[in-house]
C-alpha cells in the first residue's frame, strides 16, 4: 500500500463521517415528541412506507400464517406498511436485544420494533425503560375494549399505563384424547391420581416454559387451597408456607411422569410432539381452540378434546409493545390498531385460523360484529365461550411467578 | 514507506474486527460478569456471580456431563475418522459414491441433524415406529431411551456424525500426500500392519488431525444448539444453563450468565493446553 493510496482511504473515511453527521442534523423532530399532539390520521400518514419488525414466540404455524398472511397483506395494501416477522423461541431474546442496544446507545434506529409481550417480560422492559409510551390511548379501536377490566389494564398485576396495547386473550385447557382416556379428571386431585394410576403418561414443559410454567401454578393454587389469598403483590412469608408442598407434591410426583420425570420436555411444542406421537396422554395449552386447530392439521386425532378444571384455569391477556428506539413508531401504532380491528379479531378468532379468544368486548361493537363474534363455528375439540368464562381464574403478579420459577428449578429440576 | 507499518495497514482490517468485536465483546462480557451493569443500577466490581454460581447445586453435575460429551465425542470423532481414512486412501469400486456420502454430513448444519437424529430415534420416532410395527415393542416407552438421556447419547451422536468427516479429511490429506513409502519401508523390515500403523502411520498423521481435534473439543464443549434440542433438563450442558441465565427474566441473574461464559471460555483455554500437552507425550513416546 502506498501513501498516496493511505491519505486517499483517510480522506475518504473523514468525507463520510462527515456526510453521515450531516446527514443526521437534517432530521425533524423525533416521533416521540411529536405523538401526542397529531391526529390519528397524521399518524396513519406518517407510518406509510416504514418497514416494521415484528418481534414475536414463533412457535406456532398458524399464528406465524396468520400474521405473515392477513396481517401483513393488510397493512401493505391499507396502509403500504412493511411487515417483517422475526419469530424467537422466547420473549427474552428480543428484550435482550433492545436492552443491548440501550447499552450501547443505539437510541434510535433499533432492530425491534415491536415485540409481543407479557407479564413478567413487560415489567422487565418497563423496569429497564426499554418502551415508547404511553401511545394506546391514541388507537382508536380501543374504544372496544373494557376499560374497567382489571385484566386488561393490569398484566400480571402490573398497570399497563399505555405501554403495551392488548390483542388476545388466552385461557389454559388441558387436551386429552378420548380414545384413550374416556372419562378426563376434572378436578386437579383426580389428574394426580389418574397420573399415579398411569405411569409415563404425563408430563409438562420444563420452566422456564410458559406453558410448563402455568401448570405448575394450577398445582400451586392448588395446594394453597385457592388463589384468593395470592393475588395482591408477592409475600415471601405466605409463599414459603405453601412453596415447600408444592415441591414435594411434584417430587412425589416425579417416579410416575414421563421418563420418571428424569428428564422435562424443553419447550410446549416438544410436548404437543409428545401427545401427538402418544407418548403422553395429556397436553396442556395457552390456547383453548390449538388442539382443534392441530386436529384440522392432522396432527392430533380426531377423538382430542379438552376441558379445564372444574376449580378454574388461569386466563391471561396478550398484548403488543413498542421498543423506545424503533424507528418505524407510527408503523407500529398502525399494526397496534389494525390488531384491534373488530374484522382482525374476529378472522383471530376462527378456529382454522388461530382461534385467539378475542380482547374486545364484543358487547360494545356494532351490531353487525356483535353477531359474526356470537356465530364463530365451534368444532368438537373447543368449548364453549361461557364454559371458559365461568372457570377463568385469575394470574398472579409477576413477582409470585419468578419465585415460583425459581424455586421450581431448584427443588424439584435439580433434585 | 517501511514494511513494518504496510504490514499493520494490511492486517488493520482484520485485527479491528477482532479486537473490537471479540476482545471488546469478551470485556464487556467480563465487566459484567462482575457485577458492572449500570443499565439496572449495577456498579458493583466482585465475584458475587462466580461465587453463586459455583455454588448453586447444578454447577457440578453440569460441569461433569460437559467434560464427558467433549471428551467422549471427540475421542469417538477421531478415532472413527482415522480408521475411515485408512479405508478410503485405497482403491476400490465405488470409491467416489463412497467419498461423497463420507464428506456429506460436513454440508449439513449442527442444528438440522439435531432435529434429524430426534426424528430418528427418540421413543415415538421413525425407528420406534418400525419397531412397533414389526412387533418388537408395544409401547413408545418400551424403546431404548437415546434422546434426553443421562449421558447425552443424543448428543454425543450427532457430534460424531457431523465432525468424522471433519477430522478424517483432515488424515487423508496427509496419508495421501506421504504416499506409500513409509508403510511399504516399514513392511520390508518385517513390521506387521499393526506395528505399521502404530509406529508408523499414526505418528505421522497426529500432527495433522491435532488442531482439528482441539477445533472439534472446543465447539462440543461450549456449543449450544444440539444439547439444547437433544439435552436432559438437569443436569444440562454448561451452554445451556448460561442460555437460561441469560435468557431470565430477571435481569439480576445476568451477571451469573456472563460469569457462566467466562468459566466456559476459561475451561476450553485450561483443557485445549492439557489436552495438548497429554497429546505431544503421547507423540514423544510413539515417535
Amino acid at each position: 500500500m502506498t501513501r498516496k493510496s493511505i491519505i486517499i482511504l483517510v480522506l475518504a473515511a473523514l468525507v463520510a463521517s462527515g456526510l453521515w453527521a450531516g446527514g443526521k442534523q437534517e432530521q425533524s423532530l423525533p416521533f416521540e415528541q411529536r405523538y401526542q399532539s397529531m391526529s390519528w390520521e397524521q399518524i396513519v400518514d406518517e407510518a406509510g412506507g416504514q418497514k416494521l419488525y415484528w418481534y414475536m414466540w414463533g412457535g406456532s404455524d398458524l399464528i406465524n400464517k396468520f400474521v405473515n398472511g392477513y396481517v401483513a397483506e393488510r397493512l401493505k395494501n391499507e396502509y403500504d406498511i412493511t411487515l417483517e416477522m422475526v419469530p424467537v423461541t422466547d420473549a427474552a431474546t428480543f428484550i435482550n436485544k433492545v436492552l443491548g442496544e440501550k447499552q450501547a446507545r443505539r437510541d434510535s434506529g433499533g432492530s425491534v420494533d415491536m415485540m409481543w409481550i407479557n407479564g413478567e417480560n413487560f415489567r422487565t422492559t418497563r423496569d429497564a425503560d426499554l418502551l415508547f409510551g404511553p401511545y394506546a390511548d391514541k388507537l382508536p379501536h380501543m374504544q372496544y375494549i373494557d376499560s374497567t377490566d382489571s385484566s386488561i389494564s393490569n398484566d400480571f398485576g402490573f398497570p399497563v399505563e399505555g405501554y403495551e396495547s392488548p390483542y388476545g386473550s388466552a385461557q389454559v385447557v388441558m387436551v386429552y384424547d378420548s380414545a384413550r382416556v374416556p372419562e378426563p379428571p376434572r378436578k386437579i386431585e383426580d389428574l394426580l391420581d389418574w397420573i399415579r394410576a398411569n405411569p409415563g403418561k404425563f408430563t409438562y414443559p420444563a420452566i422456564p416454559d410458559f406453558t410448563g410454567s402455568v401448570f405448575v401454578r394450577h398445582l400451586f393454587y392448588h395446594v394453597a387451597g385457592g388463589y384468593e389469598q395470592l393475588l395482591g403483590s408477592f409475600d415471601q412469608e405466605l409463599f414459603d408456607r405453601i412453596a415447600p408442598k408444592l415441591w414435594q407434591l411434584l417430587n412425589e410426583l416425579e417416579p410416575y411422569l414421563w421418563r420418571e420425570g428424569n428428564t422435562y420436555p424443553e419447550t410446549h411444542t416438544l410436548l404437543q410432539d409428545l401427545f401427538a406421537n402418544g407418548e403422553v396422554y395429556f397436553d396442556v395449552t395457552y390456547n383453548p381452540s390449538e388442539a382443534a386447530s392441530l386436529v384440522s392439521q392432522g396432527r392430533y386425532p380426531e377423538s382430542a378434546r379438552t376441558f379445564v378444571f372444574d376449580s378454574g384455569t388461569i386466563g391471561n391477556t396478550h398484548y403488543v409493545a413498542i421498543s423506545y428506539n424503533s424507528s418505524s413508531k407510527a408503523a407500529a401504532m398502525v399494526l397496534a390498531n389494525l390488531l384491534l380491528d373488530p374484522a382482525t379479531q374476529y378472522e383471530k378468532s376462527r378456529p382454522e385460523v388461530w382461534g385467539d379468544l378475542t380482547v374486545l368486548s364484543v358487547g360494545s361493537l356494532p351490531r353487525q360484529w356483535r353477531e359474526k363474534f356470537g356465530a364463530v363455528p365451534r368444532p368438537p375439540s373447543v368449548l364453549s365461550p361461557d364454559e371458559l368464562s365461568s372457570h377463568k381464574i385469575p394470574e398472579l403478579q409477576a413477582a409470585w411467578l419468578d419465585a415460583i420459577e425459581k424455586g421450581w428449578t431448584e427443588n424439584v429440576l435439580q433434585k | 514507506m517501511n514494511t513494518g507499518l504496510s504490514l499493520i495497514f494490511m492486517l488493520a482490517p482484520a485485527l479491528v474486527v477482532i479486537l473490537v468485536l471479540f476482545a471488546g465483546g469478551l470485556a464487556l462480557g467480563f465487566s459484567q460478569s462482575l457485577g458492572y451493569m449500570p443499565i439496572i443500577g449495577a456498579y458493583g466490581f466482585n465475584l458475587d456471580a462466580y461465587l453463586q454460581l459455583i455454588k448453586s447445586p447444578g454447577f457440578v453435575p453440569s460441569l461433569l456431563l460437559t467434560i464427558f460429551i467433549s471428551v467422549l465425542a471427540t475421542l469417538l470423532a477421531v478415532v472413527l475418522a482415522v480408521a475411515t481414512a485408512l479405508t478410503l486412501r485405497k482403491r476400490f469400486v465405488g470409491k467416489k459414491i463412497v467419498s461423497f456420502l463420507y464428506q456429506f454430513p460436513l454440508t449439513v448444519p449442527h442444528l438440522v441433524v439435531a432435529v434429524g437424529v430426534l426424528l430418528l430415534v427418540s421413543q415415538s420416532g421413525l425407528m420406534a415406529r418400525a419397531a412397533f410395527q414389526v412387533g418388537l415393542i408395544s409401547d413408545p416407552a418400551q424403546f431404548p431411551i437415546l434422546v434426553f438421556d443421562d449421558l447425552g447419547i443424543g448428543v454425543i451422536l450427532v457430534y460424531v456424525w457431523k465432525e468424522v468427516p471433519f477430522i478424517g479429511l483432515i488424515a487423508l490429506a496427509v496419508l495421501q500426500s506421504m504416499g506409500n513409502d513409509y508403510e511399504e519401508q516399514a513392511r520390508t523390515l518385517g513390521a506387521n500392519s499393526w506395528q505399521t500403523f502404530r509406529h508408523v502411520l499414526l505418528p505421522l498423521i497426529i500432527p495433522g488431525i491435532l488442531p482439528g481435534s482441539i477445533i472439534i473439543f472446543a465447539y462440543v464443549f461450549s456449543s449450544f444448539e444440539v444439547p439444547f434440542l437433544l439435552g436432559k433438563s438437569y443436569p444440562a450442558m454448561l451452554s445451556v444453563l448460561s442460555y437460561r441465565l441469560y435468557t431470565d427474566v430477571d435481569l439480576d441473574a445476568r451477571p451469573q450468565a456472563m460469569a457462566m461464559s467466562i468459566l466456559i471460555a476459561v475451561f476450553v483455554l485450561i483443557l485445549v493446553l492439557f489436552y495438548r500437552r497429554l497429546s505431544q507425550r503421547i507423540l514423544r513416546r510413539s515417535g
